[in-house]
């Protein structure tokens, strides 16, 4: 007898799990995980002098308005779907230029650019943002003499 | 017809106005009686003249009359000060508080003559030089300033002391006014008349050179022969008889009946308070019922009970343009300070708000009416105080040294809070620092800067008025320029 119970009861317990776990699975609302889950995933954001070989070159802080032109670099792994980003150019509070950018899966890195003159010079930021507007990243950064 | 005129001239009087009539002809009768006697009301009252026949020569159309008048006057006024700085200095010092307010002084006629003449007899029969001056109605201020000041009371006693032989002030003549001994050790101005006989010596001589110039009662008492004389109106006049000195110094001070003096002296204060009434009640008649003149001017408007958690951003209007109107002398005399329009901000909220201008928003001075306020209603936008934390961003100026690159920076603290209107602090995401110059920086290092706040009504927390930027700088590398 006592053997008979003791084999009938782990057979009992794990049907009552499988049971609950059914009628839980039918309580969660379609799509609820895939939702949360982001479409891609920033890996590196950077300003930079200039874009070589798909890779920044001497990303910094400061730019002299002598150089000409200034660079906003953002990578992007992994990509889970297709999606596009934005990325806005403001000079101090004032949004200068927005530039949208599409991004493919895998993975994928991609830049914007504004050109620099005398009377851009005083603090910058871009701002990285998704479709829904949500800031990925912000970066700031000084164009100077 | 005249008689309507007349009416008009005095109807719709306010108490106010009688009011300042008699408190102005008032202070106008103190100057007189301050100065009565003195040579300064005569100049003043030459000064008054000048400034009749400047304005009548006006009116008139005589140019150059009327600008000599005006210069006259302008430097007549300067002489005043400078030549009669004593007079004007005597009068302030000599006399107390309720003298300046509402006492009236009578000339010499409470002066204690019997003490004066018990001790000049006294002087007299010691043979003791003595030298004593009685000023009477032009006074003395201008003609001497030397001596000791010693408003002290007077007494046989002490007339003898100030001229017994080798006493300090001995010398000197001493001054008396009502019942006090006002100076001692003065020395007088020296007449230059050739024909005084040689028995007389210098204090005779001293006494005439100051009657020469006033008309003042000196009395003379010789140290030689130990006789009194009188000395008046440039008149040495003997006294053999000692009973006769007090009959004599009445004579010429008081005269003989002092009520009859008294009643004299009366009549010419209430004369001179008529005229006094008079003036300001002419005075005050040419400038409340002149001409009737219209002016605009741009008055700031004030806001007043502002709610301290609130702040005012922005207004319609900082001025509002007020047509007044007065008589000429009143309008031309106005000025800005004297016009003032307040606006209570009690009721208003955050946000927009429309306030009216009315007439009890507006001050003005006695005797201006207002016409016109224009704007009479401004906009004014109040802002609740609010906190935000926000980012802070270095701001950086010049250019780093050739071959350098900053790499990175970091803002300790990352984010301050900044105080302000709600509404300023919905437009502002980033505070930034001072400029920050770059050519000094060669190597890796932080810096200490300020904030800027802008709008200037933000201010920053008080712990993080100032942030620390640490910033990476390194050498730049040297890729090719491909670009992808």
């Amino acid at each position: 007898m006592p053997d008979f119970n003791a084999r009938k009861s782990p057979f009992g317990l794990s049907r009552l799990l499988i049971v609950c776990g059914l009628v839980g699975f039918l309580f969660i609302p379609a799509g609820v995980g895939l939702a949360d889950q982001p479409l891609m995933v920033l890996a590196d954001a950077v300003v930079c002098e200039r874009i070589s070989n798909f890779r920044p070159v001497n990303p910094a802080v400061v730019f002299s308005v002598s150089q000409g032109e200034v660079f906003c670099f953002s990578e992007f792994d992994p990509v889970y779907e297709k999606t596009a980003i934005f990325h806005n150019w403001y000079k101090k509070d004032k949004l200068i230029f927005s530039m949208r950018l599409v991004l493919s899966v895998p993975k994928w890195a991609s830049f914007s650019r504004v050109q620099m003159r005398d009377a851009d010079k005083g603090p910058w930021r871009v701002e990285i943002r998704d479709e829904d507007n949500n800031i990925l990243k912000t970066l700031r950064f000084s164009m100077s003499d | 017809m005249p008689m309507e005129q007349l009416f008009l001239l005095f109807s719709g009087w306010r108490w106010q106005d009688v009011l300042d009539i008699v408190l102005n002809a008032y202070i106008l009768f103190r100057l007189y009686v301050l100065f009565r006697g003195t040579n300064v009301l005569r100049v003043l009252m030459a000064v008054v003249a000048m400034w009749i026949i400047g304005r009548s020569a006006n009116a008139m159309g005589l140019v150059i009359t009327n600008w000599v008048m005006q210069g006259v006057i302008t430097v007549a006024t300067f002489i005043i000060i400078i030549v009669f700085r004593n007079e004007i200095s005597g009068v302030v010092r000599t006399r107390s508080f309720s003298f300046f307010l509402w006492e009236i002084p009578r000339t010499q006629i409470n002066t204690p003559v019997r003490i004066i003449t018990d001790a000049v007899v006294k002087l007299a029969g010691s043979k003791i030089g003595a030298l004593i001056v009685m000023p009477l109605k032009t006074g003395v201020d201008s003609i001497i300033a030397s001596g000791v000041d010693m408003n002290a009371s007077l007494s046989r006693e002490m007339l003898v002391n100030i001229f017994w032989p080798g006493a300090p002030l001995h010398d000197g003549a001493a001054v008396i006014q009502g019942g006090k001994i006002t100076r001692a050790g003065t020395i007088l101005p020296l007449s230059q008349n050739r024909h005084l006989a040689s028995k007389y010596g210098t204090r005779h001589r001293a006494a005439l050179g100051l009657t020469e110039q006033s008309d003042a009662l000196v009395i003379v008492v010789s140290e030689e022969r130990g006789k009194v004389s009188l000395v008046k109106d440039n008149q040495i006049h003997e006294v053999r008889d000692p009973d006769k000195i007090e009959t004599l110094i009445k004579q010429y001070t008081g005269g003989p009946e002092p009520v009859k003096k008294m009643r004299r002296q009366t009549r010419e204060l209430l004369v001179a308070a008529m005229v006094c009434l008079l003036c300001t009640t002419g005075l005050w008649l040419s400038f409340s019922r002149g001409m009737e003149t219209l002016a605009n001017y741009d008055v700031p408007i004030e806001f007043m009970n502002s709610d301290k958690k609130m702040n005012i951003i922005d207004a319609s209007a900082s001025r509002s343009r007020l047509l007044i109107s007065g008589a000429r002398p009143l309008i031309n005399a106005l000025t800005l300070d004297q016009m003032s329009i307040k606006i209570s901000l009690d009721g208003t909220a955050v946000g927009k708000n429309k306030l009216v201008i009315t007439r009890q928003n507006v001050q003005l001075p006695p005797g201006i009416r207002l016409k016109n306020i224009e704007p009479d209603q401004v906009e004014v936008t109040l802002d609740a105080m609010a906190e935000k934390r926000v980012p802070v961003q270095a701001d950086f100026s010049g250019k780093l040294p050739d071959g350098l690159i900053m790499t990175s920076i970091s803002v300790i603290p990352e984010t301050v809070k900044i105080t302000g209107g709600g509404l300023t602090l919905n437009a502002v995401t980033t505070v930034f620092t001072e400029k920050i110059p770059l050519e000094n920086l060669t190597t890796s290092g932080f810096v200490n800067v300020a904030l800027v706040m802008s709008p200037a009504t933000l201010r920053p927390d008080e712990k993080h008025k100032k942030v620390q930027i640490r910033y990476t700088i390194s050498e730049r590398k040297s890729n090719d320029h491909t670009e992808s």
